[in-house]
């Protein structure tokens, strides 16, 4: 392995494999990408992988989700079959006061071309049957799906390795200072250097920045989601809190949870998790659970998404967000564009860690 | 042996597919389980736990004493939806107003 | 539900321990996945050499009998039918019967689940007639179903000899015990001598290259020095020994280690049985296998333990307790065994900086004089 790079990416993610990928697509960076552990080890092989846009508010961060989902298809003809599937997504809700809420949504979402239809319970029922009659009504939208995250990063790896780009795996990052105008990662493996940074660590982010002199205000919250064997087709729908996947298996997670990196599963939220699952597909009752996962998602402090470059460290990037899945590949393309060329297509300035104003120290 | 050999009953993963996630750089049992499924099948890893330890030893040159189990997963055993709901009572709550990608934000919209 | 200790599984250790904690009063729980206790022993039809200087030579289902009608008039709670699936965040346990889930919240939980069988894999171990030695017996011993008329052996530790020979007395002709090693693993004399009367053959440096058959076992190839012979069989049982099961521990979240003279990896403990999760103590085959000596002496010694966290008995009786049971273990255990258990008492105690108590220390001295 060389010691110097154009680029090195620290996580291999999501949201990090995909930087990785959309860089090597230009073939004129030589790029490493490393990781602590394995692709998938983390956040990314530990979720519900929606794909997910029409409830996210304000519109303006619905419309970055949008802008994403709508390249799935193009991202599959290039890497292959990611298993992504426009499902359509209902998020039901269980009172009437909510239609008031759920139309403004539509309302506001139209404004920036999501469409958001707001069903009745009969109409709900008619798209999805095995729903519960309990519920009074859902927003609908045709852009939600879902994706096979074993899958999708997977594909990313290997088409930025066959891009040239390189992958150092289980090489934990233990200290990054500047030398010289580059970047000299330390990591238990050896030294490596670079003229671009970029941390991609997902909830590991903030020690990342820690490194670097730099608070990256994200939290960790812990998702547990439960599995049941594969049954006949039940959903059609990616669902509010479950889905079910090309095997059969239907996927449960409702938990949101604040206890740092601990990724045990605990019966009292399984148990929740179960009564929910029952309460919005009575069907399930009957299904066997084969097994449960926690994940640690990144939470950044205001909710949305940390892009761009990092103030005060020049050639520093970061790439922190909650729904990795959903923006890898705008993220990857924005990310790239801002790398190669230093400007985006999209202005990520609302999405700066600027905004929270937490630079300790320049590095 | 026949690189087409069961390793994984429940999830029909062989030898093959094995050392291919193996030689895309996986070298834990947890790593090769995400890219193959090996080992996520109704038994949990119970039959193939200590073949699969055995073949990234054989591959990577690592010692058996550095590979780990593949992690447990609750419940033990194969649970019906019914039975782990007992006991709960129903808190239906509308998850109208989240996104839930993966693990749900919760943006108000500011008015 | 609440209680001093939970046991789960009703094995011969979880049954001895039981014993012991009850008699000194503690309120106890056994959960025990199938429908009757006994675990292992349940199968069993030989009599055991090597026990305790308390226990009587008895076949393996009677001494489940003796060790499950002792508790009768002690305060012991049988759950079974009864699988523990996970645990709480504030550490109590959630058993299920399959129908509700039962929160247990004990004061100790002692896990004693035993071990499994470690399979082995060829061209065909899937075929119906391929089986783990241990199932052959289940079906000989319990259902009384003959699994086959014709079987190869592949393995030969104790078990698996032991196994042939039953398989053998059951009228299935034993067509070869194959044994990859140059060299048989078991070393009992009678029951090699048992094999040997019965001329049932042992095949060394051999290996099953691929089982074959219609929907089921018809026949097999074993290559022996290089040569492949094909065999007429129905039944191919593996007996590759056992390995501790660590589900329970993982979900307690108790850290593991790996000793290969145990069965693989184990729960660390301290020279209590206890885990590094406080309160949760481990004793039996999931300790680190061992005989049934041994199964039953760390039952006991774990639940002494219990006894003693919780001042249950005086510090005189406590004392003369584990002194004869840690002797007795000395005395029972196979060496190599006891070396590496206290090899993995000795260096948890040392990576957490805890005194090692006297008597595992004196043991310490003792193996290394021989």
């Amino acid at each position: 392995m060389k010691k110097s790079y154009d680029v090195i990416v620290i996580g291999s993610g999501v949201v990090g494999s995909s930087i990785a990928y959309h860089l090597s697509e230009s073939k004129s960076k030589e790029i490493l990408t490393i990781d602590k552990d394995f692709p998938l080890s983390g956040t990314s092989g530990s979720t519900q992988a929606w794909v997910w846009v029409h409830n996210k508010t304000p519109a303006w961060y619905g419309e970055l989700n949008m802008y994403s989902a709508e390249l799935y298809p193009f991202l599959e003809r290039k890497i292959g079959d990611v298993e992504y599937k426009r499902t359509g997504g209902i998020a039901p809700f269980f009172s009437e006061s909510d239609r008031e809420n759920a139309l403004r949504l539509a309302e506001k979402q139209a404004e920036v071309g999501i469409k958001v239809e707001v069903l009745s319970r009969d109409e709900v029922l008619e798209k999805e049957p095995a729903l519960s009659h309990n519920i009074a009504g859902a927003t609908y939208s045709n852009i939600d799906g879902n994706v096979n995250p074993f899958r999708l990063i997977e594909l990313y790896v290997r088409a930025a390795r066959k891009n040239g780009a390189e992958f150092s795996f289980y090489n934990q990052v233990i200290d990054i200072s500047k030398e010289n105008g580059m970047f000299k990662v330390t990591t238990q493996d050896g030294e490596y250097f670079s003229n671009q940074l970029v941390l991609a660590g997902g909830p590991w982010s903030k020690s990342m920045g820690k490194l670097l002199g730099v608070d990256v205000p994200i939290k960790q919250v812990r998702g547990q989601i439960i599995v049941t064997e594969p049954l006949s087709p039940l959903l059609t729908h990616t669902i509010g809190g479950m889905r079910q996947a090309d095997n059969g298996e239907v996927l449960v997670g409702y938990s949101k949870e604040e206890v740092g990196y601990d990724r045990r599963s605990t019966l009292d939220i399984i148990q929740d998790t179960a009564r929910m699952a029952i309460d919005f597909v009575p069907a399930l009752e009957k299904a066997n659970v084969v097994r449960c996962f926690s994940g640690i998602r990144v939470m950044p402090e205001d909710g949305f998404p940390i892009l761009g470059e990092i103030p005060g460290i020049e050639n520093g990037y970061i790439a922190a967000m909650h729904s990795g899945i959903t923006l890898s590949p705008l993220v990857g393309t924005l990310m790239t564009e801002l790398l190669v060329d230093g400007e985006t297509s999209i202005d990520l300035e609302r999405y700066s860690l600027k905004r929270f104003n937490t630079i300790q120290s320049i590095g | 042996m026949d690189k087409s050999t069961i390793v994984c009953r429940c999830e029909e993963i062989n030898i093959d597919e094995i050392e291919s996630a193996i030689n895309m750089g996986a070298h834990t049992f947890n790593d090769i389980k995400r890219l193959t499924r090996c080992g996520m099948g109704p038994c949990q890893a119970k039959f193939c736990m200590n073949l699969v330890r055995k073949i990234i030893s054989e591959k990577t040159g690592q010692s058996l004493k550095d590979i780990k189990p593949p992690r447990m997963r609750v419940p033990l055993g194969v649970t019906r939806m019914s039975a782990l709901a007992s006991n709960k009572a129903s808190s239906v709550a509308s998850v109208f107003g989240e996104s839930a990608e993966e693990g749900e934000t919760d943006h108000e919209e500011e008015l | 539900m609440r209680t001093d200790l939970l046991i789960v599984g009703g094995g011969p250790a979880g049954l001895n321990a039981a014993y012991k904690a009850a008699s000194y009063g503690l309120k106890t729980i056994i959960v025990d996945k199938w429908f009757s206790l006994g675990g292992q022993l349940r199968q069993q039809t030989q009599s055991y050499d090597h026990l305790p200087q308390h226990f009587a030579k008895l076949r393996g289902y009677k001494l489940a009998d003796f060790l499950i009608d002792r508790l009768k008039p002690l305060d012991v709670t049988i759950l079974e039918k009864h699988t523990l699936i996970g645990a709480y965040s504030d550490g109590s346990v959630g058993v299920t019967n399959e129908k509700d889930i039962l929160p247990i919240d004990a004061k100790n939980v002692l896990i004693t689940t035993g071990a499994m069988e470690e399979p082995d894999i060829f061209p065909g171990w899937t075929l119906p007639g391929v089986m783990t030695a241990g199932a052959a017996q289940i079906l000989i011993n319990r259902e009384r179903v003959l699994p086959g008329k014709q079987a190869l052996i592949l393995g030969s530790n104790e078990f698996a000899l032991e196994v042939a020979a039953q398989l053998h007395d059951c009228g299935i002709a034993i067509k070869g015990i194959v044994e990859n090693r140059s060299e048989l693993l078991c070393q009992n004399e009678k029951l090699i001598a048992r094999i040997s009367n019965a001329e049932i053959p042992i095949v060394l440096n051999g290996v099953i290259e691929s089982a074959i058959g219609k929907g089921k076992v018809e026949e097999a190839y074993v290559n022996h020095n290089g040569n492949n012979a094909l065999y007429d069989v129905d039944l191919i049982c593996v007996a590759k020994g056992i390995t501790p099961i660590l589900e329970p521990f993982e979900v307690m979240n108790c850290d593991l280690i790996y000793r290969e003279r145990l069965g693989g990896w184990l729960p660390e403990y301290y020279g209590n049985f206890e885990t590094t999760n406080p309160s949760i103590y481990v004793a039996g085959n999931a300790a680190g296998i061992t005989n049934m000596g041994g199964i039953l002496l760390t039952g006991e010694i774990a639940a002494i333990s219990a006894v003693e966290s919780l001042n249950a008995a005086s510090t005189v009786q406590i004392k003369e307790e584990k002194e004869y049971l840690w002797n007795e273990l000395y005395r029972i255990e196979y060496n190599s065994v006891l070396e590496a258990r206290l090899d993995v008492i000795n260096e948890l105690h040392n990576e957490k900086d805890a005194q090692l108590p006297p008597l595992v220390d004196s043991l310490n001295g003792r193996l290394i004089n021989g």
